[in-house]
């Protein structure tokens, strides 16, 4: 019976609990909805409506399924998102290490890393659209620029945390300054540069979804508000809004597997 | 002599501190003035203005702008408010149930993930009724969605303040008898306030970001982030280019007013 009740209240099945809770919540407000609205669908439809429509083979557009819309799109999307995420990466990586090698240009850049969080670049994705002329570059443009400062923050804060005694004892045993980089401020800056990886994935890709909505060409933004407009069935909107909730969900866990795979021995308390 | 060398040095620190950034300012500033940013860039002073001709245009539309950064302002703080306080009161309550409270907060994180765009017309969906304005309604829509970005980084953070206390602090309060009640308000709150800053330092600029992001999304025309987007629309990219500016300001002001805030109440304690 122990072992029962043990494994019933284990933290896996608290968390299965709470998700069941906002099943039911859900499901309450649908019902409620359902019985007060003329168009329940597009205020909130049951789940198992949504997930009806995932398997139906009704053709949405001239050829595709609803489901086949969004996949393709979402293809789109994530391509894009991706290009602009590993271009972030790269240009904040070169630059917490140029700012940790050269103290002036940490001097000059780090105000300015700071000012730049508190921009609203999600609001500045239309003036990149007009400056690029071209949705596909400024979907990457936007998708790096949210990806480069929280990696480029981070992984500095990583370089910083490496404790004094470390680099005396490099210095004692006369490292070159490759070698102080490869062997101790590198391998010492990796969790730090996987949380700024896990802050930046999911930025990447709401960019990416964003900057979709402002112009036709594919991608799930595109389809999203096409929907919520009735150019094809609404479930298209749904089916979106849950799938970019779990891509969201699953990047951050994607870096996490990641971080595991680089660095397996060091467990990262923060 | 040594010390007066060394306070020379550190006074160049702090000069230089101050004066690399500035520099680089007045730099891009001036690059940006004689159009040769506009040439690395590949745009024209149509979808780049000059930064004189922007802030004539604030001059010039004083009145509207402001009126759209109060619409924006009563969005983001109110929202701001409303999911610190939720969430604050999230991270009360899974201290007070801890085996539940923790899975529970896993679950909330998840939201952390979910990108803006797929919240905001829900809610937009959910709120038709709740008023026969539609400036009304949308405000709600908006002030509801800042507040999930804003409810998920209080209530991490409170919960970790309330429960990561000193070590032997707990015992010591326990040793006094004292109740449940008083090292609620005795040990654990006083020791969260500088987890409060610490979501705050996330929440706020996130507060003013999800706002500017829901007002694409919203019924009603009007805000900062609507504006930027509307000018776009109609090619207005001087009259968009101000309204970056100001989005940029308020983020920055509010901020600054933050960091002052928490200056003064964390005196001494950091």
């Amino acid at each position: 019976m122990g072992k029962i009740k043990k494994a019933l209240l284990s933290k896996q099945m608290v968390i299965a609990y709470w998700v069941l809770g906002l099943v039911v919540i859900w499901e309450i407000l649908a019902v409620i909805i359902e019985h007060t609205k003329r168009t329940p669908e597009n205020v909130l439809p049951h789940l198992h409506q949504i997930a009806q429509s995932i398997f139906s083979k009704d053709l949405v557009n001239m050829d595709q399924t609803a489901l086949q819309i969004v996949l393709s799109n979402t293809g789109i999307t994530l391509q894009r998102a991706g290009i602009g995420f590993l271009i972030g990466i790269a240009v904040g990586y070169l630059l917490a290490l140029i700012m940790n090698m050269f103290s002036w240009a940490e001097k000059v850049v780090f105000p300015y890393l700071m000012i730049i969080q508190m921009i609203p670049i999600l609001g500045m994705a239309p003036i990149v659209l007009a400056m690029t002329k071209d949705i596909n570059k400024s979907r990457i443009v936007i998708a790096a620029l949210l990806t480069f400062y929280p990696v480029a923050t981070n992984t500095l804060a990583g370089f910083k945390s490496v404790m004094k005694e470390k680099h005396e004892l490099m210095y004692s045993m006369a490292a070159k300054k490759s070698d102080v980089y490869k062997k101790l401020l590198i391998p010492a800056s990796m969790p730090y540069f996987f949380t700024g990886l896990k802050i930046s994935a999911p930025m990447a890709i709401t960019a990416s979804i964003l900057v979709d909505t402002l112009q036709g060409g594919g991608g799930l933004g595109c389809m999203l508000s096409q929907s919520l407009k009735h150019a094809m069935t609404i479930y298209v909107f749904w089916q979106i809004v849950f799938l970019s909730a779990i891509i969201g969900i699953a990047s951050y866990y994607l870096m996490s597997v990641i971080e595991k795979l680089i660095s397996p021995y060091k467990k990262v308390g923060r | 002599m040594e010390i007066e060398k060394l306070q020379d040095r550190t006074n160049v620190e702090k000069l230089t501190t101050v004066l690399y950034p500035v520099l680089f300012g007045i730099f891009i500033a001036v690059l940006w003035q004689t159009q040769i940013l506009h040439k690395i860039l590949g745009t024209d002073t149509f979808t780049l203005p000059l930064p004189g001709r922007i802030i004539s245009i604030i001059g010039d539309n004083h009145a509207t702008i402001l009126k759209n950064v109060g619409a924006t302002l009563i969005v983001a703080l109110g929202g701001l408010t409303a999911g610190s306080l939720f969430g604050y009161l999230l991270g009360i309550i899974s201290t007070a149930f801890p085996k539940w409270g923790a899975g529970g907060l896993t679950v909330v994180s998840a939201f952390n993930a979910v990108p803006i765009i797929a919240i905001a017309p829900i809610l937009n969906n959910l709120t038709k009724d709740f008023s026969k304005d539609a400036n009304t309604r949308s405000m709600l829509a908006k002030m509801l969605v800042v507040m999930i970005t804003c409810t998920v980084a209080m209530s991490i953070n409170a919960y970790r303040g309330l429960t990561e206390l000193k070590p032997f602090s707990l015992d010591l309060m326990q040793s006094f008898a004292a109740s449940k009640l008083e090292i609620f308000f005795k040990l654990r709150v006083p020791n969260s306030v500088p987890y409060i800053f610490t979501a705050l330092r996330v929440s706020v600029p996130a507060c003013v970001i999800s706002a500017l992001v829901s007002e694409y999304f919203a019924e009603y025309i009007i805000g900062v982030g609507r504006q930027i987007r509307e000018n776009i629309v109609l090619a207005q990219y001087a009259t968009a280019w101000a309204y970056i500016f100001v989005a940029c300001a308020i983020g920055i002001i509010m901020y600054l007013i933050l960091l002052t805030l928490e200056g003064i109440l964390l005196k001494g304690r950091r």
